[in-house]
């Protein structure tokens, strides 16, 4: 048996490790679970100052300049290059070979990639189980001007993201055939619903007239396209609006 | 070679951001990246197993950084100027704790940074780690353990009930 010692030191080197002898302590620890949950937040955010300001689907799209890559913008003078022409001259031709047949090949960037992308980035919501608190809920939820009607849906993950330039509440939320990622895209209005297959994860994205739309993913093949709809019609229901 | 091309091309911007996380220096973290894409093309023979490549990447990566650091004493910088040379761009962020976070992970000893960038920004497994580090899997994971506990105290989070060591 380990103690509330042994698991906090291994949640703090290792949040995502979930072996048996952790996730039975945690069952039974109520003060572990609140720890895990205040870890997980905290690694999600530290993910997010690792990765921000990054393309999502730049792994398949061809950087045009360092500041597609990097997490911050460069400063005003350009950088100062070591005056070795060969390697220099190597460089760019390594560097327009690749732009090229990666420009060629890769998809474009679509809502249900960078959705999939953002919610990779933040692994450890997926093993939440625990009703996160209202008072830890409400204030991400009211951010983005919505509300859930109260006892509709176990959310076990809320964290406010920034989806493409815009806050997007990102949850998790527990449903009969397995937790659930919900992202709220108030700025991505979409004309109509569209269900997507990518990466290990089925999705939906749901028009929500007025209030840009709604992204609800689950892990495949473990769900149908069915147990996905049911749980978007869920919050869609779920949702109240506010000024 | 077009599938090298690919693979450059998937792992450069995580490999940019691992540089940049090190060096603290967006020019000095492109030409890291860049030479190391160079030295790895021409050794690209060498990589037998395409599941070794971010491995095989981040060991050229970590070298050639290495040499960079043998090669000239680099200039050592307040961490507070840093973030503060980076204003335009942090005040674009929505949210500040991010910016703390970012000062915060720059405040962090090498020894701790290195492990917590591979393990949270490459995916890298505690063995990874250990095998790339040259240490003991427990150093790693008492490295991370410690990483996250001066991060957290950094950001100002509650630490009243994390374990001692």
């Amino acid at each position: 048996m380990i103690d509330h010692d042994d698991y906090r030191r291994a949640m703090l080197a290792d949040p995502e490790r979930d072996d048996p002898e952790l996730r039975a302590h945690r069952a039974d620890c109520a003060a572990c679970r609140a720890f895990t949950s205040q870890l997980l937040a905290f690694e999600a955010k530290l993910v997010r100052a690792l990765k921000e300001d990054v393309p999502p689907t730049s792994a398949a799209r061809p950087a045009r300049s360092s500041a597609d890559i990097l997490p911050f913008k460069p400063r005003g003078a350009p950088p100062v290059r070591r005056p070795r022409w060969l390697a220099v001259a190597a460089s760019v031709t390594v560097a327009l070979v690749v732009v090229g047949i990666a420009w060629l090949g890769a998809p474009r960037s679509s809502l249900a990639a960078d959705v999939v992308a953002h919610m990779a980035g933040e692994p450890g919501a997926w093993n939440t189980r625990d009703a996160v608190p209202a008072s830890v809920l409400e204030p991400i939820l009211k951010r983005a001007h919505l509300r859930l009607k109260p006892d509709e849906l176990t959310v076990s993950y809320a964290n406010p993201c920034t989806f493409r330039g815009h806050l997007a509440p990102h949850l998790v939320v527990q449903s009969r055939a397995g937790p659930v990622t919900v992202m709220v895209l108030t700025q991505e209005p979409l004309s109509r619903s569209q269900h997507f297959d990518e990466q290990g994860y089925r999705g939906t994205l749901v028009p929500m007239p007025g209030h840009g739309s709604l992204a609800v993913l689950m892990k495949s093949p473990a769900s149908t396209a069915t147990d996905v709809d049911a749980v978007a019609a869920l919050v869609r229901s779920a949702i109240v609006w506010s000024p | 070679m077009d599938g090298f091309h690919a693979l450059c091309q998937s792992l450069r911007p995580d490999l940019l951001r691992f540089a940049f996380w090190l060096c603290r220096d967006h020019a000095l973290a492109e030409d890291v990246v860049q030479e190391s894409m160079l030295r790895a093309w021409k050794a690209q023979a060498s990589l037998q197993d395409g599941k070794a490549a971010k491995s095989w990447f981040l060991t050229i990566v970590r070298r050639e950084l290495a040499r960079t650091f043998e090669r000239k004493r680099l200039m050592t910088v307040n961490v507070d100027d840093l973030v503060a040379a980076e204003e335009p761009a942090l005040a674009a962020m929505e949210e500040d704790h991010l910016a703390d976070m970012r000062a915060a992970i720059f405040k962090l000893p090498d020894a701790y940074r290195e492990p917590l960038v591979m393990q949270v920004l490459l995916g890298c497994s505690t063995a990874e780690i250990a095998r790339e580090l040259e240490l003991t899997e427990a150093a790693v994971l008492t490295r991370l353990f410690r990483a996250r506990q001066q991060l957290r105290a950094l950001c100002g989070e509650d630490t009243t009930e994390d374990p001692s060591e």
